[in-house]
């Protein structure tokens, strides 16, 4: 892992993330004449859809598809941008005021910066059924990063979910050979139905929806066990995950497994945009919360957008696009173009997200992840697994005042723990929408707070630029 | 407009003051109501570090320190309910001998006064309360008493205590207007009005608002201390630590949790309810956990964060009677160590309201000290 040292420690524009959206963002920026710095937590370019995909460990990464492929090109563009590229490196702290803090091997630095673009993706969706907590199950999602990091796979898993990301790791599997167990597709019938409704604009789109069509004949041509419309799933296992029960098509099944990959989907990735106190809303299409934007990506702070799956499930080629708007919009704030240019230049991406909205509805009908799989009901399913808190745990904080997220994790510790509730933040949100019977948008979230990741205390220290003995001379604080 | 809300005593603020002054009020029998700007313990009362500390008062609290800590060690049982409180004794470290000399000047004051619950220790002894101490650490004082309780929990339960024998809480309603109309006090917020014979002001970070509404001018400064707390970490420390001159205080939690203090500030807009950290500064905070506790080395900063505090500069509270209007009292601007007296408070507050008189000399905490002084 290479770490360029800081050039300067003030730029026009910061963008926190190297994918899609980033980096096209860089490159529209810098091709403006913009100084810009990229910050990333990888050691290689790329996000999650390209990770690896210059430094690929597979000999044949092309077997990963053709949408993974195609992320080449962007990453060279961006290698050849002239943005300043910090990677392997975690942003702890995303101020109002454009401080950014970095940790930069075991060591804080900060910078600031004019103008700043989010573009730190998504995170899957929490999977909250009874048994999910228990080690053996894990998340689709990190079955593709142990894929493109390490070429490392695993045997006779079962797959459970919904979603284009579930079928194209289980083809992803199938194509290198390694036996998939089962796949258990939760996604209801209903869903077809309604998707259908939508589908409109789906014509426009053959190619994306055959791919998605093809990646699923893929799965059945291999032989996979395959089960429709999956429903009352739970992991089975005291200490660790021994396999999953489900009912579907009418009868009960029960599959023996000691991995189990969960994925319904992704959301938004709130840690910097919520720390940054940025306003937000709850989109019902994608049953998420979402930065309150313009369509050029401006948030509530007007020198800080959101751009790619930050802003709200976008997928790769509408974070490309959305990268490159936002940085057409900075960088006419910054007067390196007029907003003839700015307009002029943008136009084209406009028109493509647009026809891509259509799709995006029909993908957001077709795979919405079932109440009963985002809101638990058993008393016994785990919310929050780092504190360890049940639905139980949560009625009875909800019984003694917890209403709203904060005050709940006041009460319960439910959202304390080392995650700091950013995987069960959307679970409680919805929860608590049902039992105050009030509208998610009404509720709220969690007050996210920096470090936006484990902080060590040493460096924390060591960023102090006080010596002790000049610090203030009396403690005045106690209690 | 909706219908006016009468009680007899009207309590503005619903942090650990105003839910501990409205239980013991409605315990006596008084209709009481709150307004609470946002929710009960939504700011200092519910986000406080949670030390519960007598060690190291100002005279001018001694009195009411030793009385609520006496509360604090029944305090489960008087409100059925868990606030957290735990005795574990609280040690603030000396770390050479200028320290030293500073806690014997302080045990001479002390005894002289008849207290003696602040016992100095030798290095061997501070040592063995504090295993993990590092080796530079000459000495310390401990007060056995002290400990800490989890202040959301603490506070919650005067507010459910109250709530049972009758006190009604009003949340999300802050007060725009505040007159005096004949005997009563009339209270509006955007959406109700109140009524009461009484009224006090427990508005915290915004007492000195309140209290100019109610009459009386107030020299008060709001800031935003800042805290963080740790990973689990193995266990190290039992007792509460401070230290005698650094900005030092943690506390480890039984879940292994340390929560990392000293007074270091940031920066608050409470117009807008919110805080901004100077990291540079609790930077200092994580440098100092480390000097005192090479163990903390190892220890990952999970959360940091800050709430809204009035602060006095005598850094004592305003306590007692309203200097300029009848019937009216105040408990705010306890400068970043209120938490521990919530349980006498509204003791004091209830005597006041209900005799006119409190057994405690209020003199060097009265809302008007600063008047005709040079600040």
């Amino acid at each position: 892992m290479s770490t360029e040292p800081l050039k300067q420690d003030s730029y026009d524009i910061a963008i926190i993330g190297a994918g899609p959206a980033g980096m096209s963002a860089a490159v529209t920026a810098c091709a403006a004449g913009a100084s810009v710095v990229v910050l990333d937590d990888k050691p290689h370019a790329g996000g999650q859809i390209y990770r690896g995909v210059d430094h690929s460990p597979l000999e044949t990464p092309d077997t990963l598809g053709e949408d993974y492929i195609k992320g080449q090109a962007l990453t060279k563009a961006f290698a050849q941008s002239g943005a300043e590229h910090l990677r392997g490196v975690n942003v702890w702290h995303v101020g109002d005021n454009g401080e950014v803090l970095l940790s930069e091997q075991g060591k804080t630095r900060r910078l600031t910066a004019t103008q700043l673009i989010i573009a730190n993706g998504a995170m899957e969706r929490p999977f909250p059924i009874p048994g999910w907590h228990l080690p053996g199950v894990m998340s689709a999602g990190s079955a593709q990063v142990m894929l493109k990091s390490d070429g490392l796979v695993i045997d006779d898993a079962v797959f459970v979910g919904t979603g284009p990301l579930l079928y194209l790791i289980v083809a992803q599997y199938i194509r290198l050979g390694v036996p998939v167990k089962a796949v258990v597709d939760t996604t209801p019938k209903e869903n077809y139905l309604n998707a259908a409704k939508v589908g409109l604009g789906v014509a426009r789109m053959p190619k994306m929806l055959l791919k998605g069509l093809g990646l699923l004949r893929e799965i059945r041509r291999a032989g996979v066990p395959f089960y429709r419309c999956a429903e009352a799933l739970e992991v089975l296992g005291d200490e660790q995950a021994t396999g999953i029960r489900f009912s579907a098509g009418g009868q009960h099944h029960e599959i023996e497994a000691s991995r189990v990959f969960l994925h319904q989907g992704v959301i938004p990735n709130l840690n910097i945009t919520r720390a940054l106190g940025l306003e937000h809303h709850w989109c019902e299409q994608q049953l998420c919360w979402k930065p309150n934007l313009n369509v050029w990506g401006r948030s509530s702070l007007a020198h800080v957008a959101v751009v790619g799956d930050a802003s709200g499930i976008v997928g790769a080629d509408g974070a490309h696009i959305m990268g490159r708007i936002a940085a057409l919009m900075q960088l006419e704030s910054l007067g390196f173009i007029d907003k003839d240019q700015r307009n002029e230049q943008a136009r084209a991406g406009f028109a493509q997200l647009a026809s891509m909205q259509r799709f995006r509805a029909f993908i957001d009908a077709l795979y919405r992840p079932m109440d009963a799989h985002r809101i638990p009901q058993q008393d016994a399913t785990v919310v929050c697994r780092c504190e360890e808190r049940s639905v139980a745990d949560l009625k009875a904080g909800f019984a003694l005042g917890g209403k709203l997220p904060d005050q709940l994790k006041s009460q319960t510790r439910c959202g304390m723990g080392p995650c700091q509730g950013r995987m069960c933040g959307h679970t409680v949100s919805e929860l608590l929408g049902q039992w105050n019977e009030q509208p998610v948008s009404e509720i709220g979230y969690y007050r996210l707070r920096s470090p936006m990741r484990l902080l060590a205390l040493e460096e924390l220290g060591a960023f102090s630029e006080l010596a002790p003995s000049h610090a203030n001379a009396k403690p005045e604080v106690q209690s | 407009m909706s219908q006016l809300k009468t009680s007899d005593v009207l309590i503005i603020g619903g942090g650990i003051q105003g839910a501990s002054a409205a239980y013991h009020l409605a315990q006596r029998g008084v209709c009481v109501a709150v307004v609470e700007k946002d929710t009960v313990s939504r700011h200092a009362s519910g986000v406080n570090a949670g030390g519960v500390r007598l060690l190291g008062r100002h005279v001018a609290e001694v009195e009411l320190s030793l009385e609520s800590m006496r509360r604090w060690h029944q305090l489960d049982d008087e409100l059925d309910a868990d606030t957290g409180f735990r005795a574990r004794s609280l040690i603030n470290i000396a770390a050479d001998e200028k320290d030293l000399e500073t806690l014997a000047q302080r045990e001479v004051q002390m005894h002289q006064l008849g207290y003696f619950h602040e016992v100095r220790l030798d290095q061997p002894e501070l040592r063995e309360r504090l295993p993990f101490v590092a080796p530079h650490c000459v000495g310390g004082v401990v007060s056995e008493s002290d400990g800490y309780a989890i202040p959301f929990h603490a506070t919650q339960a005067f507010c459910h205590a109250a709530k049972r024998l009758g006190a009604q809480f009003y949340e999300g309603q802050q007060v725009e207007q505040i007159r005096r109309v004949g005997d009563s006090w009339l209270v509006t917020t955007a959406t109700e009005r109140f009524q009461a014979e009484h009224l006090i002001n427990c508005a915290g970070a915004w007492g000195d608002l309140v209290s100019v509404m109610m009459g009386d001018n107030v020299p008060m400064s709001y800031s935003a201390p800042m805290l963080m707390i740790t990973t689990r970490m193995p266990h190290f420390a039992t007792p509460v630590v401070g230290a005698v001159s650094r900005p030092l205080s943690f506390k480890q939690f039984e879940n292994g949790t340390v929560l990392i203090g000293g007074g270091a500030k940031g920066f608050a807009d409470r117009t807008a309810n919110r805080t901004r950290l100077d990291y540079k500064l609790i930077a200092n905070g994580a440098k100092n956990a480390i000097d005192f506790f090479p163990i903390m080395r190892t220890a990952s900063v999970n959360r940091m964060w800050s709430g809204l505090e009035g602060y006095m500069p005598d850094n004592l509270p305003v306590l007692g009677k309203s200097a300029r209007a009848e019937k009216a009292y105040h408990a705010f601007a306890f400068s970043a160590h209120g938490f521990q007296l919530g349980p006498v408070v509204g003791e004091v507050l209830a005597d006041l309201v209900t005799t006119g008189e409190t057994r405690f000399d209020l003199e060097p905490l009265r809302v008007n000290r600063y008047e005709r002084k040079v600040l």
